[in-house]
Parts: C-alpha cells; structure tokens; sequence
C-alpha cells in the first residue's frame, strides 16, 4: 500500500513542477510588474507546496515557524482584543445604538448626534476642554523647555533643582490638589491671605479659585505646574543629544544666545517638540482627574464653567446609563483628538522635507 | 519531579482564575475563584440555587438557603449585622451572606454590577430613589406587587412613603428605614448668647431672626447660627415643604425665596461659605461638633451617630455635647412638622434563584420585627410607632427636654426625591445648577431659569 501512496506522491511532485518550471519561464516574459509580482508569490507557493509532499510533514516548516511567532504574540494579543479592541468597536457601534446596559439594544441612528446641538453640558464641556488645552498645550512646552534649557547649564545645584521639578510629576494627585486647596481655600488660603493684607483687595473681591471662570485658570496652572517636569526630562534627553560642536561654529561666526536658540537649538529640538506637543494635547483632551478634584468637591458634580468631556461622558453612561448618547460624546472627543494629531503630523511631515 | 508537579498546578489555576475572569457567568466563577479557598460555601451554595429552582418553596421543606445581600459600610453601621443576625435567628435555614459595596458610589456600584445577566444578588439595599429609578427601568429588580397582595401587607403603614416610590402602579421596593430632617441645635451656644432656643413651631423668618440673633462674627470666636450641608437638599428642598410643590414640576421659581435667605446668611456671616465647604471638603458632622454652629438642619441618621460618637469621647462633649433638635422651621401657613424624607428600602434582583426565600426576608426587615431592630441602634424603621418613638428618644444620649421628644412626630413626610421615569437626570442637572448658583457663578434667576429650560427639555423626551 505505501508503495502506491509513494506512486501518487511522485506524480504529483512531477506535476507540480512542471507547472513550476512554466511559471518561471512566463515570469522571465512578463513585462507589467503587477502581474510579475503576483506571479513571484505563486512560485514561491509552489515550493512550499512541493516541499511539504517531499518532506511528508503535516505542517511545512514556514506554518510551524508563524505558529511559533503567533503564540508569542497571543497571550498580549488575546488580553488586547478582550479588554481593549473589541470594547473601542463596541463603542463605536453604540454612538449609533440606545442601550442602558440591561435592556434589548434598540437602533437610534443619528439620534445621539442630533441631541449634542441642544445640550447645554455637553456645549459646556467641549469650550471647558477646549479651553484648557488651548491654555495647557502652549504653557507647558514652554515652561518645560525653559526649565530644560536653564538645568543644562552648569549651574551650582543642578541636580536638586531637576529634582525638585521632577517631584510634582511622581507626587500623587489626591494629595496635591489638596495642598492646592489649602493654598488657594477662597478665604483661609495663604495666596488670598496675601492678596487681602499686601494688595489690599477687598474681602468680597478676593478671586473664588475653584468656582466660576477663575476654575478653568486654577486647573491650567495646576496642570502645568504638575507635568512640565515630565516633558522637562524629555527636552533634556533632546538637548543633550545636540552636538557641542553645532554652538562652537555658532560662538566663533559672533552668533549672540538669542542667535545660538533660534538657530541651532530650536530646529534640533524640532522632533522633540513634536513628541511633546502630541502627548499633551492627547493627555489635555482626557483631563478629568484635575477636574474632579479641584472643582468636584465632597460629591464630586460638576458645574458648566468647570465640566469636562470625559467627565460628562462618565456621567451620562454610569449615572444616567445612557450608554448610547455617552458613546457619541465620547466619538466627538475622538474625533476631536484625531483630527488635532493628524494636522500636527502633517506640519511635522511638511517640516521634514523642507 | 516536585518542581514540575508544582508548576503545572499554578498554570492550572492561573489558567482556571483567567477563565474565571472572562468567563462572566457566575456559575464559572463559582467555579475558579471560590472552589480553592471555599470550597465549602460554594458547593452549599450552588447545591441551594438548584434545589431552590426545583422545589419552589425550599422553606417549606426547611432546606438550607444562602442569600447574597448588597449593602454599604459594614464596618460603621451597626445594624446590617444586627438584621442579619436576628433573622438568622429566627430562620435557621437561611443564610444571609452580606457584600459591602461602599458608600460614597454605592448606587453606581449596584448599577453596574446588576448589568447584563451576570449577578449573584438576591437582595439589594436601595439607598436613594435615582438609583431605584435607574434599576427599575434597567429591569434588574421585582415588582414586589404579587408578593404584597398574598401576605396582605399594608403599605398604609409606611405614612405615604411608598406611593412616592410606585412605578406605573407597582412597587419594586419595601422601606425599612426612613429617615426624616429635623434641625439640630446646640444648647450651650444659645445659653452663652443669651438667645431662647428654636422651639418645634417657627416660621422661616423667625428661624431667619433666631439665627442671625445667635451669629458671632468676632474673629477668633465665631459662632454660626446656621450651618448647611452642600447637599442640594439642604437649602433647596426648602421650598417642597408646602406640598404644593415638587422637584419634578419643571418650574422652579418657589426655590427662590430659600436661595436668597441662604445666600443673604452667608454674605452676612451667619453660615459658613459655600465654597469654602466645597473646596475643604467639610462634612457636616465635623461642622457641628466643632461647636461653632448654633442650628443645623440635617437628617435624623446624624442623631444616633451623634449618640454614639458622644459617647466613645469621639466627639468633644464640652462642645457638642449639650444639643437638641427641634422640627424643620416651616413657611407661613403650612402645618409644623412637615419635613423632607429619605427612605432606604430593599428590593428583590429578578436574576434571583430564590425569588420567595428573599421575599421572607423583605417582608421581615420592613415589618415590625425589622423595625424594632432598626430602633434598637437608634435608627428610624420605616414604621414609625409609638413604642418605636420611645424607644429612640428613651436611648441614652439622647436630649431629655419635651421638645426634642415632640420633634419626632413628623405631620408630612415629603421624599426628597419622588420617583418619575427621568428622575436620575433631573436629580444630576439640578445639583449642578444648585453649584453654580451657591458658588456665584450665576445669579438665583439664572440659575432658576437654567433649571426650568434644562428641566423641560428632559421632561419633554
């Protein structure tokens, strides 16, 4: 019996190759590289296929070698699709979709979209967001970069200074914001303290920093004041990595500090500061801790002068279980974030080339 | 050898917790997590639920029930355990295995974990009427109607409180504590300023004078007359007093008066700032047993914590020790003794294996047998009887003059929040704009007519 299964096996081979060799000799004819390429993948198939009748192995070599490559990728890769992939396509769909979580999902087309116009708290949370991240973005790539440029010099007690600068970034949010809140408390507060008895503001015009429109300056600043040590450490990394050689050339043609900046390390920083301008919009867009914590007080509601996306988004899924209408706030903040990146890319593209 | 033998066993149950993880079913939780430390419970457990689905009535037969109960703050609320305790008791087949979700988001909490088909509740605490209004609508509990009908409950025994919690006709929930607000005051403030005392029949401007009258603004030694929670429900709710009016109404324009006499109060000096409690996160029991505050209106639950934290020496008793309450103060014309609400119930899951056992135990903490539990700690039963009354107000550590004793007798009980299809909604967007008229950020017209537009429009949905 073998004896005929060899038989078999070897016709087949034949066959095979003889196909092969004709595919060869109409590739070395082909002129349009399209049907070239194609033509090259089938050979290749055409290997594979004869090579695993010659060996008699259940799964050829390059099977086996993807298998192994996958089953290092799945155990990341299945923990990824469970808890992440398929929760962000079932986010999507539901911006389409009512759905309070127990009930029978029923369809609602464009209906949340339609609902945003009227909506004072969302039209609230999306200038509250904007504004933030239009006030965070700026001030912190500046503040990080200066602080960068100052603790790259020689100066006398670098070290403590990077660190003191650092701090805020690894110091828990809880327990910063209410430092903050002692500091700012609207009529304890140190800073109101002093605006009273050294500026002399009178009592009642002493600044409310946690209510109001002072609420959106007061979570800038903290922010700022919190991450810029962070994006202090990556300007670093940057200005460390420009060679010295580039402000040599610059001091000997007479070039001024000014001169030294805009010349020389601004262009240098280029990629840098794409990275930075990127992660912090990005992480400005999600505020909602800074929020929650600075002006959500004992039970945690939020005003329209200090209401955020994300927290709205909370509220309307958690709260209300309008799982549906959340997910299409949540769709305008992706969105939102996409369309910011991807200009930011294209500036950084069109940089590059020039 | 050992070493392999060891190894495969932790991938195996490494593998058996991960599939317990996704799984999502109870039963495969069941299975992974508790079958290696509790083996025992579960097996009792699963081997319950089955019976429990093929022999309706196990009680009957007398076989052993484990019930899964949600509620909040084990640790500090004394009663859970007392409940639990006294009907095991008294029902030796029953098990009540208790689960405490914490307080601070307890509803949200239940919510989610209710969600989907997944649960392994068979009663759950209801602690505010949004939430019951989120798990009615959700589907995630029984309509209680069939059960009440058959053991012939009188709901006229709960004062009203249920019909302010009936959805389209049936009810979905039992109360077993209700808790009304009264307005508590400190005896030695008032003595030390030489002012009388708030009695148990005064309007909303003679307890306007009384507080302005006992207010110190001297710096260093200031006393505050009143004294309100950043709840919404403490100066808000005011204005549903009269009965005319609800939060539901859609207009809003009867809040007025209270905003400003609140607002007026603190611009004077008389309370404390708003939004210097927002942003210090002062709870109001730290408030008043700082001694600094003369009145505060608060729940009826902050009289057993004051009971109990006076008598661990957790509370100063040189300041807070010497209180009384009196009844809520009450606008022009309405009957003394209207107030606001809150009742705790309990509810059945329709996910629920054993549906009647669970009822056995509403039907017993919200009856008298409950009842007398719940007063035992000092807390308020849903029915409110005479003996109940001199249970409480005969506790030790509680005032001993009449009035306070009096201040029990509620005339009309008025739910903090009725229920209505929308009402989580209405609830979220009316302690927002409540903020931002207390923070300044808008006037009280504003504010109010922000509420009438934000209002309608959900009513309109």
């Amino acid at each position: 019996m073998p004896k005929v299964d060899e038989i078999q096996k070897a016709e087949k081979i034949s066959s095979l190759q003889g196909e092969l060799t004709q595919l060869i000799a109409a590739v070395r004819t082909e002129s349009d590289e399209k049907k070239k390429r194609k033509m090259i993948v089938k050979i290749g198939e055409y290997n594979r296929r004869i090579d695993k009748l010659k060996s008699g192995r259940l799964l050829s070599r390059e099977t086996k070698r993807d298998i192994v490559a996958y089953s290092f990728i799945a155990p990341n890769f299945i923990g990824f699709c469970v808890f992440t992939l398929i929760p962000i396509v079932f986010a999507f769909a539901l911006a389409f979709l009512e759905w309070d979580g127990s009930n029978p999902i029923k369809w609602a087309g464009l209906d949340n979209f339609a609902r945003l116009g009227n909506d004072i708290f969302f039209k609230a949370a999306l200038k509250n967001t904007i504004i933030y991240c239009i006030g965070t973005v700026p001030l912190t790539m500046v503040a990080s970069l200066a602080l960068a440029i100052v603790l790259n010099q020689k100066v006398v007690g670098r070290g403590i200074f990077r660190t003191l600068s650092f701090f805020p970034y690894v110091a828990s949010l809880v327990a910063i914001t209410a430092v903050w809140k002692m500091l700012f408390h609207p009529s304890k507060g140190p800073i109101n303290n002093i605006l009273y008895t050294v500026f002399h503001v009178a009592q009642e015009d002493l600044p409310q920093w946690f209510s109001g429109g002072l609420v959106l300056l007061s979570m800038i600043l903290f922010s700022v004041w919190k991450y810029m040590g962070y994006y202090m450490v990556i300007y670093l990394a940057g200005l460390q990595g420009i060679s010295s050689e580039l402000y040599e050339a610059a001091s000997l043609d007479g070039a001024n500090t000014w001169q030294k900046f805009r010349y020389i390390t601004w262009p240098q920083l280029s990629s840098t500061t794409f990275f930075v301008v990127v992660m912090l919009t990005i992480n400005c867009f999600k505020v909602y801790d800074i929020a929650i914590m600075l002006a959500g007080g004992g039970s945690g509601e939020l005003t329209t002068s200090a209401t955020v996306l994300v927290y709205y988004i909370y509220q309307k899924a958690f709260i209300d279980w309008d799982l549906g209408y959340s997910s299409a706030v949540a769709m305008v903040l992706f969105v939102m974030v996409l369309l910011v990146t991807i200009i930011q890319f294209r500036g950084q593209a069109r940089k590059e080339r020039a | 050898m050992k070493k392999k033998v060891l190894s495969i066993l932790l991938t195996a149950a490494m593998a058996a917790t991960l599939l317990a993880g996704c799984g999502g079913t109870e039963e495969a939780a069941n299975a992974g997590t508790e079958a290696a430390s509790d083996a025992q419970t579960a097996t009792t457990q699963e081997a319950a639920s089955e019976q429990g689905t093929e022999t309706a009535p196990a009680e009957a037969a007398g076989e052993a029930v484990t019930l899964k109960w949600a509620i909040w703050d084990q640790e500090t609320t004394a009663y859970w355990s007392d409940l639990k305790e006294a009907y095991e008791a008294s029902h030796p087949n029953v098990t009540i295995e208790m689960v405490d979700l914490g307080s601070t988001d307890y509803m949200t909490v239940l919510a989610t974990e209710l969600s989907g088909t997944g649960t392994d509740f068979d009663l759950v605490t209801i602690k505010d009427v949004p939430g019951y209004a989120t798990l009615v609508q959700k589907g995630s509990i029984l309509a209680l109607d069939d059960y009440i009908a058959a053991d012939g409950i009188d709901l006229t025994q709960f004062a009203g409180t249920t019909d302010q919690v009936t959805v389209d006709g049936s009810l979905y929930e039992l109360p077993f504590r209700n808790d009304f607000w009264v307005l508590f005051y400190n005896k030695d403030l008032f003595d030390a300023a030489g002012v009388d005392y708030p009695t148990n029949d005064m309007t909303f401007e003679e307890y306007d004078a009384l507080a302005r009258a006992v207010t110190d603004t001297t710096f260093g030694s200031q006393v505050y007359g009143a004294h309100y929670h950043t709840w919404r429900s403490a100066v808000q709710l005011f204005g549903v007093l009269d009965g005319e009016h609800t939060i539901l109404d859609g207009e809003y324009s009867f809040f007025k008066p209270y905003y400003e006499m609140v607002l007026n109060q603190e611009a004077d000096g008389v309370c404390r700032k708003y939004t210097d409690l927002k942003t210090e996160g002062l709870h109001y029991s730290a408030a008043f047993s700082g001694g600094d505050v003369a009145m505060m209106n608060q729940g009826s639950w902050f009289i057993s914590t004051l009971i109990t934290n006076l008598a661990s020496g957790e509370y100063d008793a040189d300041l807070c020790g010497n209180w009384g309450i009196v009844k809520y103060p009450h606008a022009e014309g309405v009957e003394p003794g209207s107030t606001l609400g809150t009742i705790t119930g309990i509810s059945i899951t329709t996910a629920s294996d054993n549906p009647d056992e669970a009822w056995e135990f509403v039907k017993w903490v919200s009856g008298e047998e409950g009842a007398a539990v719940m007063a035992s700690s000092g807390n308020f039963p849903a029915i409110m009887t005479d003996e109940i009354r001199d249970a409480i107000s005969g506790m030790e550590g509680f005032p001993t003059d009449e009035a306070s004793k009096e201040a029990l007798n509620v005339s009309n009980l008025y739910l903090e929040v009725p229920y209505a299809p929308n009402v989580s909604e209405i609830n979220s967007l009316l302690d927002s704009y409540h903020g931002s008229i207390m923070t300044g950020e808008m006037t009280i017209d504003e504010g109010i007519a922000a509420m009438n537009d934000g209002v309608s429009q959900i009513l309109a949905q």
